[in-house]
């Protein structure tokens, strides 16, 4: 592996957890509030 | 279909879409010669860039609207794009280090264009504090709208900042006069990202919104 390839992959990992986890977390919203 | 159904298909072909982009931006991208596998963060990072700075134009314009005309719709699409873009600005303020760290030798360094984006981060922050400590609907609106268009005039300043002042931060490579500086298959796979990093925005902001109709905190 390329020496500065780990930052490339860091970088790829904290962008999708970041938008995967909003997605989720407005979903869980979304049903929360049609639930009440 | 409703509006919280439609913005969470916009949101998952994004999510999809998002994938095609890392199999574009690592297997069929060059690398580039000098900074090497660090400068395909730059796929992930502009375009979050691109979003944030979109999200608080339209917070910024949206609470223009507002106080001109009062509608409350103008002020609960200015509380989704704030959201949205405290996102965005997040992974923006997360993506720019790590690529900083190997291709600068630090993490972070108070140069215009950095310092100025920490900004516009803390008023998004700043915004959602404001929005939450407010109980009244109608000063929280008016107040939140005076921070939204704060953040509208920090916009020219984060964008003109690499020619204003000495910077280390890179000059832009597609959003200038002259053409593109980069080889057209990073330019595609640059303008490919932004376009989902984009659809991503419309998604999370349409569900938002649909959140603040049923009730919810606005």
């Amino acid at each position: 592996m390329p020496p500065n390839a780990p930052y490339m992959v860091a970088a790829y990992i904290v962008t999708a957890a970041i938008l995967v986890g909003y997605a989720i977390a407005l979903a869980r919203r979304s049903r929360r509030s049609r639930d009440s | 279909m409703t509006l919280g159904q439609s913005g969470r298909w916009l949101t998952g072909i994004g999510l999809l879409l998002l994938g095609g982009v890392y199999v574009r931006a690592l297997a069929f991208t060059p690398v580039e010669l000098h900074q090497g596998p660090a400068q395909k963060i730059f796929y992930v990072h502009v375009p979050a860039a691109w979003s944030a700075m979109l999200a608080m134009g339209l917070v910024g314009l949206a609470s223009i609207l507002f106080l001109l005309v009062r509608d409350v719709r103008y002020d609960r699409f200015a509380a989704a794009s704030a959201e949205v873009g405290t996102v965005f600005a997040c992974v923006m303020l997360t993506t720019g280090p790590l690529w900083a760290k190997p291709v600068w030798g630090t993490w972070w360094t108070w140069d215009a264009r950095l310092t100025l984006t920490l900004m516009l981060f803390f008023i998004f922050i700043g915004y959602q504090l404001l929005r939450g400590a407010v109980t009244d609907p109608a000063l929280r609106a008016r107040y939140a709208a005076v921070v939204g268009i704060c953040g509208l005039v920090l916009l020219p300043f984060i964008h003109l900042s690499v020619y204003l002042f000495r910077t280390l931060h890179p000059q832009p490579i597609v959003l200038k006069p002259s053409a593109p500086s980069a080889p057209p298959e990073m330019v595609a796979t640059l303008l490919l990202s932004v376009g989902v990093f984009t659809l991503l925005y419309v998604g999370f902001v349409v569900q938002r919104y649909a959140l603040g109709g049923a009730g919810r905190d606005a």
